[in-house]
């Protein structure tokens, strides 16, 4: 980090310089502003690595991808492959994009490529043989991604680009180009589906956004093969850049919704249960839309809670009883319905949930709240609502840190987590000792190694938790799979629950064993575990394993990412010590550090019995 | 401000977003040959963008002459006497 670190907040300044829509230049201009920065001046948490392959010219989106990305609050590190190259850059292991190593890989491929074989032979290929012609080595290349990339890879969808000359029956005829595109389509979607870190890009639905007649640049498609037009770069890019927040683990965990006019018409208040607007007519019928949009985003894992100055229980009312109401009690994860200030109660939320508030997004129809809690909590994101409720469902499906790249089990079951913590939290209250509290909580964690199933649960974790994580080290499945194979790596996976419920697979370590000593590559607790000690008993595991394989030593690191100052205590608690380099190391001679006596493991396997008497005893 | 000063305005500002120079720096003697900033992407999009910004389209020829600050103003200059 620099002398003058700059923030999410002063890159989303220089963005401001540019309204969306604006032309291309404007955005040029204020890319160069982005430039003036000094390098290293933007810290790691908020940056990414973004390659671009395309089967066209590229170069001029790279100024409005950046300063779409500042205006989400981060910066982005560009590498755009050679023109037309984004075949040989995908086969070729030793290629520019293997190099660079990035976080994001976008595919942006034309239809042209289609047309273009349909065109080389006469008469015109059948539309398998065109398929496939482009589908096959693609899939080929991906196939070596897999091995030799990092992080994940957006496709787009083909688009076809004007309206079809081959007549109304072209869809059921095998060879036209719109039955090419829709049959490329097809297998596609099918094939990327299959694939875990691959992703398809709605091309189509942008296309559809801006407009068709919008979005394609004819003149500069013929001039230089710049086929998107200033509109469709800019609407690519907000949404380029959602895929880019949810890489790097920085997409909302956690909306905060109000309630009158937010999730209903009206004030309740003042117009009672009977008289606000929600049901199946207009007015009402449009929050109701809201609310489904916004449980969609629930489902895929995303965190609802209330944040409204009401009186509680006139507003739990409607929650419960509210024949249209459809967000219920049950889908929320927290709630503060009181006449406090917004910021504190947000901030109370946040403490609730353990999630930061730079995970967070505040949906408010009152400007001067908005305003207000902008301005007590500037990390929090904070959209500006539409003042027509008709536009809320709308609305809410194009903010760019909503996406959700990977659903796990544990996603969609996280709601129910967090309302079994709020049952821990008033047995917390009622128990003396934080030992009594712990030994009442029932513990049981499962500790194994990484497997096919729960490998995408490990990507996740290692990719979004930034509190008790004490590298912060973000790795993806090809790295792990290779460097697992390759005996380099032991990954350990700990699951978690008491007698409240299941909190799901919730610890991770990476280990590197070397012969006498085991070093601690990673080592993170999703916050939902934080202070049941479950760390320690995953640290004990390892710290046997080590023994049995004849080490005698382990050694870790603590990494300051600003963010995880919850385990900076971590080391030091269990015996480690710093050396003069600032690694830790632990000596496993006098023994391991002692599986905690409260919490139980629940395969027998890997610690004894025996063992666990003594540690009780 | 006459109506030719206005348009050399303009131009001066789209071409020092596109080609990221200082307005003061664009004049008669700016052209591909004296400015290592136009390329010729940059020259795509320069003119694309003045496209936009007055409204025309320019021929093929004209594409690939445009090349100095002056043969920009004289080929809009061209356009505003025979629309009016």
């Amino acid at each position: 980090m620099s002398q003058q670190e700059i923030d999410s907040l002063a890159l989303q300044r220089i963005a401001a310089g540019v309204e969306p829509g604006q032309a291309w230049s404007s955005y040029q201009a204020a890319a160069r502003a982005l430039d003036r920065i000094p390098a290293g001046a933007v810290p790691d948490r908020l940056r990414a690595r973004l390659a671009l392959l395309g089967s066209f010219t590229l170069e001029p989106f790279v100024p409005v991808l950046r300063v779409e990305a500042a205006r989400a609050g981060i910066w982005l590190d560009i590498y755009v492959a050679p023109y037309g190259q984004y075949l040989s850059e995908l086969i070729d292991p030793n290629s520019g994009l293997y190099r660079f190593g990035p976080n994001v890989t976008f595919l942006a491929v034309d239809p042209d490529v289609l047309w273009n074989q349909r065109w080389a032979e006469s008469p015109p290929l059948k539309t398998e043989p065109v398929v496939g012609g482009l589908l096959t080595p693609l899939f080929s290349g991906l196939d070596v991604f897999d091995r030799a990339g990092t992080g994940i890879v957006v496709m787009n969808d083909f688009v076809l680009p004007r309206r079809s000359t081959e007549g109304v029956n072209a869809f059921r005829t095998k060879g036209t180009f719109a039955h090419t595109v829709a049959h490329a389509n097809k297998h596609l979607r099918l094939r990327l589906s299959l694939r875990d870190h691959t992703f398809l890009f709605p091309l189509a639905d942008v296309v559809a956004q801006v407009g068709r007649d919008h979005a394609f640049n004819w003149r500069t498609h013929y001039r230089g093969h710049v086929t998107w037009s200033d509109r469709l770069m800019a609407a690519v890019a907000e949404r380029y850049v959602g895929f880019a927040l949810a890489a790097m683990g920085r997409a909302t965990k956690c909306i905060v919704l109000d309630l009158d006019n937010t999730l209903w018409g009206g004030v309740l208040g003042e117009d009672g249960p009977a008289g606000i607007a929600l049901g199946p007519q207009w007015p009402g019928s449009e929050f109701v839309d809201f609310q489904r949009e916004l449980l969609d985003l629930q489902g895929q894992g995303i965190l609802l809670a209330l944040c409204s100055k009401n009186n509680e229980h006139e507003a739990l009312a409607v929650l419960r009883e509210h024949s249209s109401m459809l967000i219920r009690e049950a889908h929320l994860a927290a709630y503060r319905i009181n006449w406090d200030d917004k910021a504190t109660n947000i901030r109370d939320i946040a403490r609730e949930l353990n999630i930061g508030l730079d995970h967070m997004l505040l949906i408010d129809d009152s400007p001067h709240e908005r305003a207000w809690v902008r301005q007590e909590i500037p990390e929090l994101r904070i959209p500006e609502l539409p003042s027509d409720p008709t536009m809320y469902a709308s609305w809410v499906g194009s903010l760019p840190s909503l996406i959700v790249l990977q659903q796990t089990a544990e996603d969609t079951q996280r709601t129910r987590q967090y309302q079994e913590s709020h049952s821990r939290e008033a047995y917390r209250g009622s128990v003396d000792s934080v030992e009594a509290f712990l030994r009442g909580l029932e513990l049981r964690v499962d500790i194994t190694q990484v497997d096919d199933d729960s490998m995408a649960r490990v990507v996740q974790l290692l990719g979004k938790t930034n509190q008790f994580n004490l590298t912060t080290r973000r790795h993806d499945e090809p790295t792990i799979r290779r460097r697992t194979a390759a005996g380099e790596w032991r990954v350990y996976t700990m699951r978690v629950t008491d007698r409240f419920g299941d909190f799901g697979l919730t610890g991770v370590a990476i280990v590197a064993p070397d012969k006498e000593t085991w070093q601690l590559e990673s080592f993170l607790m999703s916050c939902r575990v934080i202070g049941k000690s479950v760390e320690t008993a995953l640290l004990s595991r390892i710290a046997e394993d080590a023994r049995a394989a004849g080490a005698t030593a382990l050694s870790a690191e603590f990494i300051d990412s600003g963010r995880n100052q919850v385990a900076a205590g971590f080391l030091p608690g269990h015996g480690f010590t710093e050396g003069p380099d600032g690694r830790w190391t632990r000596s496993l001679e006098t023994g391991s550090p002692q599986w905690p006596a409260w919490i139980e493991a629940a395969s027998a396997v890997s610690v004894p019995a025996e063992r666990q008497r003594e540690t009780i005893g | 401000m006459t109506d030719q000063s206005q348009v050399a305005v303009r131009v001066r500002e789209v071409m020092a977003q596109v080609l990221d120079l200082p307005p003061g720096e664009i004049g008669p003697e700016l052209s591909t040959e004296t400015s290592s900033a136009w390329t010729s992407l940059n020259h795509l999009m320069l003119i694309s963008q003045l496209e936009s910004e007055f409204g025309v389209v320019f021929s093929n020829a004209e594409v690939k002459g445009l090349t100095s600050f002056t043969a920009i103003l004289d080929a809009l200059g061209r356009r505003r006497d025979s629309v009016a």
